[in-house]
């Protein structure tokens, strides 16, 4: 039987040391949300010199605003477990009696947390400075799609975080490989769709392609034409591959465990 | 006696460098690791200048002008991260940082050894990005018109210039938190922002500009472009300055930016000692 | 009484590679701790003592055998066991540096689900205990690696927990803070009932001092177990006898004569000091006599009163460390 009430204190321990973390080191104000602005405003330049319409850019800096994301779920879920194993937290994790999913869930929720200021504060900066107007069609449906967005994600970090352990040593440039291909399959710069049907399926396996696509319909106003699928079916698909990681989060996660287990690896540095 | 210990010590920085980014796959992975990467960050800028202007021959002057900026900026992004990266990887995974320091050996000279591995490998995903240009795309470079002495003279000049500014960052490294890839990813936004790597510098605000001009990558850059397609010339703002002239700018700002690294770098390990940072762990 | 673990034929072994044999860290190991217990494992590095914790704390499985702590098996119960045990390593570095002593403990605390007015009540009485208390509110970065030590213990106990594993507790630490551990897992055990802890070291003095059981392991065997003073009885019908000789040629040569058990050599400058377990005093002139022949010479001998070290050596043949 589950036990909620030490899963709920294990979710908010993890998720504790990454809210109190990040507010304690100060310099991520200035690395985390003025820095990424500077890329965000090279490409809205970029889309400027090549004529496009003010919109693009409005798209550039929704699409930077969530990079945020993107990245941490890729160096600070995706990786996690192996940083954890390194210091040797993670025999902790695993011979306490919570459930592992708690302490993933922890993690992801402080770095929900502290990512949603980043990539806010990208966001409104980024629409100020470049005089962008935003008309929301729904608001519910962006809350909506927004959240499943980031369910879906990070249920996929969850589920990476177990099967990088696999990879020991190469974890880091396991997140290296994949930190352009999404940025350019999932058209974090640009509508997914002008990557053609196929590439665009193929790209929605990643949860932020669709949830760009959906959000970028429903915050500017009449480009809708640019959009993949319509955001009704977004948010469906979304739903799925909210559901899909996170199970498949709790099958890599044994898998995981049981595989440390046996052989040894779980609790040896430099693996 | 001195140079020879510098040497050595680059040696072993750089295989110490090569050991941690290729030997955690087989060969062939890290190849095709090596290739994907590059290209799948030009496609992305590509991309943008199809979704608007359809078609590569629509600006080819434009078109040369970002993916040449675009490409060799890899070396920016590449080498910078390599080298200052250094310090939260041997400080906080490695755990080899203080070790590094107490040994006999020069602190920017064991940076810059561990930034040759990428250096090596920037240099063969350039190839391949340019390759890719001109032959998958119809990058219009043609290379029996490119001028080599130049395009020669002005990589060298820029990675040294590349890694002068790489050892401030690694100086700031030393006090600051590891807070994901922030401020690599950051300061090579700075770099990509401001020295016309995929737009031409006189699309920036007027202030823009002047930042730009106090940059030594703009210079570089366009000296890089000067010699595999001069025609960039006409849109990139810097037709009134001549090689020679970039040339020398280069080589001042460089001097003047190692000057500043080196006491950025000293300044931040003054600090780092005694705030007691050279051994503080601070992932979370 | 019941036994807090048990083990029966466990065995464990890692898998080799290409260049290297599968390594056997247990071979076939019977073992019983009993609750309310404080028992010690004593053995070299490499000796199978970190695997074993390992295996009781459902971090790994065993090869093959049958193993159970607090009654339940260690392979298919592990989430029975797992609230009621806890582990602490020496010289490991768990936590997040950004966190202050107090959050990091409570951190931990959460994990085993306990209420945080309950966990911050336990956390500051064992903060006291530990000599910890003015570092409470530091960040775990910034205390020294015996403060970080003492907080990882505080760590282990503050679940509460009714069986804690102890790898080597007092590795590099000084003497302060070793007797600080060493006196607050006495009184844990001895003052509560039940309670039962399982320490692992390779401090002779220290497993001497501590436990009421001690288990000599070396090379993945249980070699015995048994009280320290029955221990020493083994070795009391031996002769243990310390030498110290000017440097000579081959000490190896010592451990050939024929009668000699065990011993250890351990230079000091010109000086070497040698202590040797032998069935019977009649062995020393044969000892004396090569000591000679390798062109040594003893400055002076003296006969001992046997330690665990001599039980070690009586056993193994060679010395701890």
């Amino acid at each position: 039987m589950i036990d909620w009430r030490l899963n709920l204190r294990a979710v908010i321990g993890r998720a504790y040391p990454r809210v109190i973390g990040s507010f304690r080191e100060p310099s991520w104000l200035f690395f985390d949300i003025f820095l990424p602005l500077l890329g965000i405003a090279a490409f809205a330049f970029y889309y400027q010199a090549l004529g496009a319409p003010s919109v693009f850019i409005g798209f550039v800096i929704l699409g930077g605003a969530m990079t945020a994301y993107w990245l941490n779920v890729l160096w600070s879920m995706a990786a996690q477990f192996y940083w954890e194993k390194e210091v040797g937290n993670l025999q902790l994790y695993l011979m306490a009696p919570m459930s592992r999913m708690s302490v993933l869930a922890g993690m992801a929720l402080g770095g929900i947390f502290f990512t949603s200021v980043r990539a806010l504060s990208t966001l409104a900066l980024g629409l100020l400075i470049f005089g962008i107007e935003i008309e929301i069609t729904s608001p519910i449906s962006l809350l909506v799609v927004f959240f499943l967005t980031l369910f879906a994600l990070y249920g996929m970090g969850m589920m990476f975080s177990s099967l990088y352990l696999l990879y020991g040593r190469g974890v880091w440039h396991l997140s290296s490989v994949f930190q352009e291909p999404i940025y350019f399959v999932s058209g974090f710069y640009f509508p997914v769709k002008a990557l053609g049907f196929w590439v665009s399926l193929l790209a929605s396996i990643v949860p932020i392609t669709l949830g760009l696509d959906a959000m970028r319909q429903l915050i500017f106003a009449g480009q809708e034409t640019m959009g993949f699928l319509p955001v009704s079916v977004e948010i469906v698909v979304l739903i799925l591959l909210a559901v899909v990681f996170i199970y498949g989060a709790r099958v890599a996660l044994n898998f995981m465990e049981n595989l440390g287990k046996r052989e040894g690896r779980l609790t040896l540095r430099w693996q | 006696m001195a140079v020879n210990e510098h040497l050595r010590t680059i040696r072993w920085a750089a295989w110490l460098g090569w050991q941690m980014e290729s030997n955690w796959t087989s060969p062939f992975l890290f190849i095709i690791y090596s290739i994907i990467k590059p290209i799948m960050a030009t496609l992305i800028v590509v991309f943008m200048y199809l979704i608007i202007l359809k078609s590569v021959n629509a600006d080819p002057v434009l078109f040369s002008y970002m993916f040449i900026g675009n490409a060799f900026y890899m070396y920016v992004a590449q080498v910078l991260f390599g080298i200052s990266w250094v310090v939260h990887e041997d400080r906080e995974h490695y755990q080899t940082l203080k070790q590094i320091y107490i040994a006999p050996i020069n602190f920017p000279v064991y940076l810059v050894g561990r930034g040759i591995s990428k250096i090596i490998i920037t240099t063969a995903s350039v190839i391949v990005t340019l390759a890719f240009g001109i032959l998958v795309l119809g990058l219009p470079v043609n290379i029996w018109k490119i001028d080599w002495p130049l395009l020669i003279v002005a990589m060298v000049l820029g990675l040294f210039c590349i890694c002068t500014i790489g050892i401030a960052l690694a100086g700031i490294s030393l006090l600051t938190a590891r807070h994901g890839t922030g401020i690599n990813e950051g300061v090579a936004g700075v770099f990509y922002l401001f020295c016309g790597v995929i737009f031409p510098i006189t699309f920036l605000p007027s202030w823009g500009q002047s930042i730009a001009f106090f940059i030594p990558i703009t210079y570089w850059l366009e000296l890089l472009r000067r010699s595999m397609m001069p025609e960039t010339i006409s849109i990139s703002g810097l037709a009134n300055y001549s090689a020679q002239e970039m040339m020398v700018l280069l080589l001042v700002s460089i001097l003047l930016f190692l000057f500043f690294s080196l006491i950025i770098l000293k300044y931040a390990d003054f600090l780092a000692r005694k705030k007691g940072k050279l051994d503080m762990t601070t992932a979370y | 009484m019941n036994n807090a673990v048990e083990c029966r034929s466990l065995t464990r072994s890692f898998k080799g590679n290409a260049k290297q044999q599968a390594i056997i860290a247990l071979d076939n190991i019977d073992l019983d701790v009993r609750e309310g217990e404080l028992f010690g494992l004593l053995g070299p590095n490499g000796a199978g003592k970190t695997t074993l914790i390992k295996i009781l704390a459902t971090l790994l499985l065993p090869s093959s055998g049958k193993v159970t702590v607090l009654g339940y098996d260690v392979e298919r119960e592990a989430h029975k066991i797992r609230p009621r045990i806890n582990m602490v390593s020496g010289g490991e570095f768990s936590g997040y540096g950004l966190l202050t002593v107090r959050e990091n403990l409570w951190m931990f605390s959460q994990f085993y689900g306990i209420p945080t007015r309950i966990a911050k009540q336990r956390i500051d009485e064992l903060l006291h205990d530990f000599e910890l208390a003015d570092k409470a509110d530091a960040k775990v970065r910034t205390i020294s690696t015996g403060q970080r030590q003492r907080m990882n213990v505080v760590r282990g106990f503050v679940t509460d927990p009714d069986l804690i594993f102890l790898d080597e507790p007092t590795l590099g630490l000084d003497v302060n803070s070793s007797r600080t551990i060493r006196d607050y897992i006495r009184r844990w055990v001895r003052e509560q009932n039940g309670k039962t802890a399982l320490i692992t070291t390779h401090y002779m003095m220290e497993a001497e001092e501590l436990c009421d059981r001690v288990a000599i392991i070396d090379r993945g065997r249980i070699l015995a177990c048994d009280s320290p003073c029955n221990l020493k009885k083994q070795v009391q019908r031996d002769a243990v006898f310390t030498l110290e000789t000017t440097q000579f040629a081959d000490l190896d040569s010592i451990g050939h004569i024929s009668g000699v058990k065990g011993y250890t050599g351990e230079t000091n400058g010109e000086r070497q000091k040698i202590r040797i377990v032998a069935e019977e005093e009649s062995v020393l002139a044969e000892v004396i006599q090569v000591i000679a022949g390798k062109g040594g010479k003893v400055i002076s001998l003296t006969k001992v009163e046997s330690t665990l070290e001599d039980v070690f050596l009586q056993l193994v043949g060679r010395g701890l460390i």
